[in-house]
């Protein structure tokens, strides 16, 4: 499903089912999923529909750029180790109309095939709300559903003096970088600053002729909801105060 | 020979107090130029620090205020070069103060307090606040007064003094927020059961928040039913949609499920003869037909 798609064009995988097709002067988008039935009009010719991975923060509703990605187990890291594990995040499909050029992008519609779920990270009082997802710690990267989970590659480097114990992990959208081809991926980094408090950010990959790990070889950047948006000076980073 | 002769020295008129030399009235008009010129590179620098803090009507009249508060200082503090005396304008002003101070103390209470509202922010523009038993959105936040567009669309006008000195409760003041239901039950239902199907409907709301973890418990055995609360954590902003919607799906949930929501009832226990017991609930029974 994921990739480029010219005009007209007719989808149909795991229930869901995205068509464009003319009718008379303009193009008709139309996405069913279950009960849930989206139809938009386009005008003007030369479009291409781009369908791909988009940040997992957009359905049912964006009201938070956070994800927090809660673990099954409670991971122990020594002091200074840097270890690398593998989570999974929600995935959320994104379709685009541009231009054949494939600049100018506009976001038509975004669903999930997954369950959506709120938390709050913090305090009640000044505690942010984040998209909840619980994931498993994997040592190898899972083999998934791409159009419901990607493979998130986390890099953790212990910089304190003493042992973290790492139970969740929250990412600001704002820095997000999804790749695919037959999975979904995303590399990012949490740099453990104490016992209570770390630093996380995502990671863009090398060119692909440039690429070492196999995990990446031949993946291509997704365009994200956020990454299209003009945005001024936004955190890329999200610092975690209220503990691991 | 041409006089020794000091231009700035040139005596241009006389007054009670002064003799005014051109120099002074060019220094008079150097100052006051220099006034304006700095309090306008002030007030752009206001302005672009105040943009986001507060409303842009708000910023105009804190600038104009500060403006021509500053002016005035300076105008009269330069009086004395062109042959003013200020003080006789002072005391006449003090006078003026005092009377027009009497006259005006709520306005200037309303003002003071509208500098204090938004030093300490405790509201900003577009929060939902419950003040002094008005509840609403704040549409502005004035020097004199605040504006709270009430739910049902009502401009409310509140002077800055009530909404400094009275309780203000600002709905949306943290990220989340709580609500609470009660559901009854029959003493005959299984309350395990009950308890089960409304965590998995809770569970199924995106909105209910995982962490704080709502909680569904057996709080109070009631004169009808067996009670059960339901408590629900969700974000400030959708809080409300899902307070409405979840509670009638937890009935229909339940009753599919055979559990019911019971009626107020009473059990009546009638002791002695049975056929007399009979008789007077046939009676009863009548009347209230009747």
């Amino acid at each position: 499903m994921y990739g480029y798609h010219d005009l007209p064009v007719d989808v149909e995988e795991e229930g869901i089912s995205i068509s464009m097709e003319k009718l008379g002067e303009q193009w008709v988008y139309r996405r069913k999923f279950g009960d849930e039935e989206v139809e938009k009009l386009i005008l003007g010719d030369d479009k291409c529909l781009i369908i791909n991975p988009v940040e997992p923060l957009n359905t049912p509703k964006e009201i938070t750029p956070n994800l927090l990605i809660e673990f099954e187990k409670t991971l122990l890291i020594g002091a200074g180790e840097k270890k690398q594990v593998f989570l999974t995040f929600p995935v959320e499909i994104g379709i685009f109309i541009s231009g054949k050029t494939k600049k100018n992008l506009e976001i038509l519609d975004v669903l999930s095939l997954v369950g959506q779920k709120f938390t709050l990270y913090g305090e009640v009082s000044n505690g942010v709300v984040c998209k909840y997802w619980k994931s498993r710690v994997y040592t190898a990267p899972p083999d998934l559903n791409p159009l419901q989970e990607g493979v998130l590659e986390l890099t953790l480097r212990n910089s304190s003096s003493e042992w973290a114990k790492i139970s969740k992990v929250v990412f600001s959208a704002y820095g997000m970088k999804l790749y695919y081809d037959g999975g979904v991926f995303m590399k990012a980094r949490m740099d453990i600053l104490n016992r209570n408090s770390a630093e996380t950010s995502f990671e863009a990959l090398p060119s692909n002729g440039d690429r070492q790990g196999s995990l990446f070889k031949s993946r291509k950047e997704a365009f994200g909801v956020y990454g299209i948006r003009k945005l001024g000076l936004v955190p890329l980073k999200f610092y975690m105060g209220w503990g691991l | 020979m041409i006089p020794d002769m000091n231009f700035f020295e040139i005596i241009l008129y006389r007054t009670t107090n002064a003799d005014v030399t051109l120099g002074a009235l060019l220094k008079f008009f150097f100052v006051l130029s220099l006034s304006v010129v700095a309090a306008r590179i002030f007030t752009i620098y206001l302005r672009r620090s105040l943009q986001d803090r507060v409303s842009k009507d708000v910023t105009e009249a804190v600038i104009k205020l500060l403006y021509y508060g500053a002016m005035g200082v300076v105008f009269i503090s330069i009086l004395p070069l062109i042959g003013l005396d200020p003080s006789g304008l002072l005391l006449a002003g003090g006078v003026a103060g005092i009377v027009i101070g009497f006259a005006s103390q709520n306005i200037v209470g309303n003002l003071v307090s509208g500098f204090f509202l938004m030093i300490e922010r405790p509201i900003k523009i577009g929060d939902q606040v419950e003040v002094n038993g008005i509840s609403g959105y704040v549409s502005d936040i004035r020097i004199i007064s605040t504006l709270v567009r009430t739910y049902d669309g009502l401009l409310v006008r509140i002077p800055n003094e009530q909404v400094f000195t009275t309780n203000i409760t600002n709905l949306v003041g943290h990220p989340v927020r709580r609500f609470e239901y009660t559901v009854g039950i029959r003493y005959s239902d299984d309350a395990d059961e009950a308890i089960r199907l409304i965590k998995y409907l809770i569970d199924k709301e995106p909105f209910a928040l995982q962490n704080p973890s709502p909680s569904v418990f057996v709080n109070e055995l009631g004169d009808n039913s067996v009670n059960i609360s339901v408590r629900v954590w969700a974000p400030v902003s959708e809080w409300f949609d899902l307070k409405t919607r979840i509670l009638w799906t937890i009935k229909k949930t339940l009753e599919e499920n055979g559990i019911e929501v019971p009626f107020p009832q009473r059990v009546l226990h009638f002791t002695g003869d049975s056929e007399r017991v009979n008789e007077n609930v046939e009676e009863l029974l009548a009347e209230s037909e009747g």
